[in-house]
């Protein structure tokens, strides 16, 4: 938030006392949480189950929204956003702990499903699918469907497909939780390249302390609340 | 990958289902195609036969009996007396049972009148006069008794001879059983009595002058009704009834269809639930969502119409095989009936869509990342 109160768009995302309640104020997912992310960092939230790092990213995503305060995207308010659909598709790009790929679509018949937003033309979305799946190393995989690749290719496919629109965010949500720790690292790897080479913003949810220390800064939440919000070598730190 | 290649691969994920959907679908279709193709083929097949005798107006008294209810025969003088009528027939028509046929058309004629013309002699002979006990048989009336030239035919209480198998020219006319009036009227105790007179008017009448001419015969006949050839059929009140109930009943198989289409459209938006809102976390809007689910219960009532009017041609075909049908009526399987049919099908399957795909509208993205 600027000096005089307004959203400035000099920040990624501002986030000004977010609450988020459910079943009438009994359940308290968020309790008052602020901060800004800066274009081009990677961000760890970090937290045991339940401390409502998930409910961030959703909103942080569009998905949801905070039941008070206020959020904003390159100074424009999430909650103002006329058409979310739209937001997701050119600005976001999501992975999932458990890939959701869609299991009757090949690779690279998944990598073009967010593209059906955009204007590219058939051809063009194919190209854009094989070029990722490329980039990904998967490009011997294309056709093949889900049931047929190992976790560590889905993930990988599930990246390829978060980056079908060019997103300057990416908001990975246990992006390792669901793979052995060979496919974990390479994963770990790969979204660390792309971070640097495309200079996307990178926020990535895990309850993983070893995962967290990859990222630029490290935000450890708690019941709701955020409880540490930095270097994450001094969290760790802090945690051993 | 098209955006219909996306839909395709929703349906064939459950390809039993799909399947079950698409019979239930085309049950319906084809009950539209069945029925309303046989109440419409009653009045082509009448019509047909109509023109096959040269009849070019009708004189009845067809109110809500299949067949016209009689009049005195003295009305066909009247009638023949008109300028611009250049022939008349009386007729007494009805449908009975005959030996072992339930139904069939019994044409009593008047000896020597013009509706004895068109019928080609294949065996036999045609009755010597209107005295004489005999009959001629239509082609397909004489398969459907079991009867050739030289039996006899029992006909309410009288035995008649067969004395000729014919060629009518229309399947009506090759259905039924032919007999001169006068012993008909006989037979039925319906001396004096006609209940149609078949009108041939002058060469070079046009459509106009027919109408005018029928609204002069109506005038001249108070208890009996002149129509065009065909029309007659179409505007009785037992056709009407007929239609009504072929596409009451095809209707009732068209909502079970619905609902076939819309429960399964509803399983899938509910088992596809973390899949839409996957879909939706990915940025597709709620209309493209909306769209998909539409699309595909649509493609799901195309594809049950083109299997619906498939098994409604075979069914039809089938059907005017057996006894009960054969000979009285020719379905009409028309291009138009198709097309209607396969319409109907495709605004059931977006019909049915529409509530599934409001459904699957209000679900929320979050889900996305829950499991």
């Amino acid at each position: 938030m600027s000096e005089s109160g307004a959203p400035s768009p000099a920040w990624v995302f501002e986030a000004v006392d977010l609450k988020k309640s459910y079943d009438d104020g009994q359940v308290q997912a968020l309790r008052g949480v602020s901060f800004r992310i800066r274009e081009g960092e990677f961000v760890a939230i970090i937290g045991p189950s339940g401390c409502g790092k998930t409910t961030l990213l959703q909103m942080l995503g569009a998905l949801d929204r905070p039941s008070w305060g206020t959020l904003a995207y390159r100074g424009k308010s999430l909650a103002d956003l006329p058409q979310p659909a739209t937001y997701r598709a050119r600005e976001i790009g999501f992975v999932f702990q458990s890939f959701h790929l869609l299991p009757t679509f090949t690779a690279v018949e998944n990598v073009q499903i967010p593209m059906f937003e955009t204007a590219r033309s058939l051809p063009e979305r194919r190209a854009r699918a094989d070029e990722l799946l490329q980039a990904v190393g998967l490009e011997k995989r294309a056709d093949h469907f889900p049931a047929k690749l190992s976790g560590g290719e889905r993930q990988r496919v599930a990246i390829a497909r978060s980056l079908a629109n060019g997103p300057s965010v990416l908001l990975a949500d246990e992006p390792t939780g669901n793979l052995d720790s060979e496919n974990a690292r390479h994963i770990l790897e790969l979204l660390s390249r792309l971070h640097r080479e495309q200079h996307m913003t990178l926020i990535l949810v895990t309850h993983d302390m070893s995962i967290a220390r990859r990222a630029s800064r490290a935000i450890q939440m708690k019941d709701g609340q955020i409880v540490f919000d930095g270097d994450p070598a001094e969290l760790s730190a802090l945690l051993t | 990958m098209t955006f219909l290649a996306v839909i395709a691969r929703g349906l064939v994920r459950r390809p039993v289902r799909t399947g079950l959907t698409l019979v239930g679908i085309s049950i319906g279709i084809a009950a539209v195609v069945a029925l309303v193709g046989m109440s419409r083929g009653f009045v082509s097949s009448w019509t047909a036969g109509m023109k096959s005798r040269g009849t070019d107006i009708v004189v009845h008294n067809m109110r809500t009996s299949l067949t016209p209810k009689p009049f005195p025969a003295e009305a066909q003088e009247r009638i023949a007396n008109l300028p611009g009528i250049a022939a008349t027939c009386g007729i007494l028509v009805e449908l009975m049972s005959v030996e072992n046929s339930e139904m069939m058309i019994v044409s009593g004629r008047e000896w020597g009148g013009f509706s004895w013309n068109n019928l080609k002699l294949l065996s036999g002979r045609l009755p010597s006069g209107g005295a004489e006990r005999a009959v001629v048989l239509g082609k397909t009336a004489a398969d459907v008794l079991e009867k050739k030239v030289g039996d006899k035919l029992q006909m309410e209480t009288e035995e008649l001879d067969v004395v000729g198998i014919v060629d009518g020219g229309a399947l009506v006319e090759n259905g039924s059983v032919i007999l001169s009036m006068a012993l008909l009227q006989e037979i039925m105790g319906n001396e004096g009595q006609i209940n149609a007179i078949d009108v041939r008017v002058a060469p070079g009448t046009t459509e106009n002058g027919m109408r005018l001419l029928c609204d002069e015969i109506s005038r001249l006949i108070p208890e009996a009704r002149a129509q065009v050839a065909g029309q007659h059929i179409r505007e009785s009140q037992s056709y009407r009834m007929i239609n009504a109930m072929s596409w009451g009943t095809s209707l009732l198989a068209v909502l079970v269809g619905v609902l076939g289409v819309m429960n399964t459209m509803l399983m899938t938006v509910f088992e596809r639930k973390q899949e839409i809102c996957i879909l939706l976390a990915l940025g597709w809007k709620r209309s493209r969502i909306v769209r998909m689910v539409l699309w595909e219960s649509a493609l799901l009532g195309f594809f049950g119409g083109i299997v619906g009017v498939a098994l409604g041609v075979v069914g039809v075909h089938l059907m005017k095989q057996t006894p009960a049908i054969r000979g009285l009526l020719e379905p009409e399987m028309s291009a138009g009936l198709m097309l209607t049919s396969v319409a109907i099908a495709v605004g059931v399957g977006v019909l049915s869509g529409l509530y599934p795909a409001w459904r699957s509208s209000r679900l929320t993205p979050s889900l996305a990342l829950q499991g």
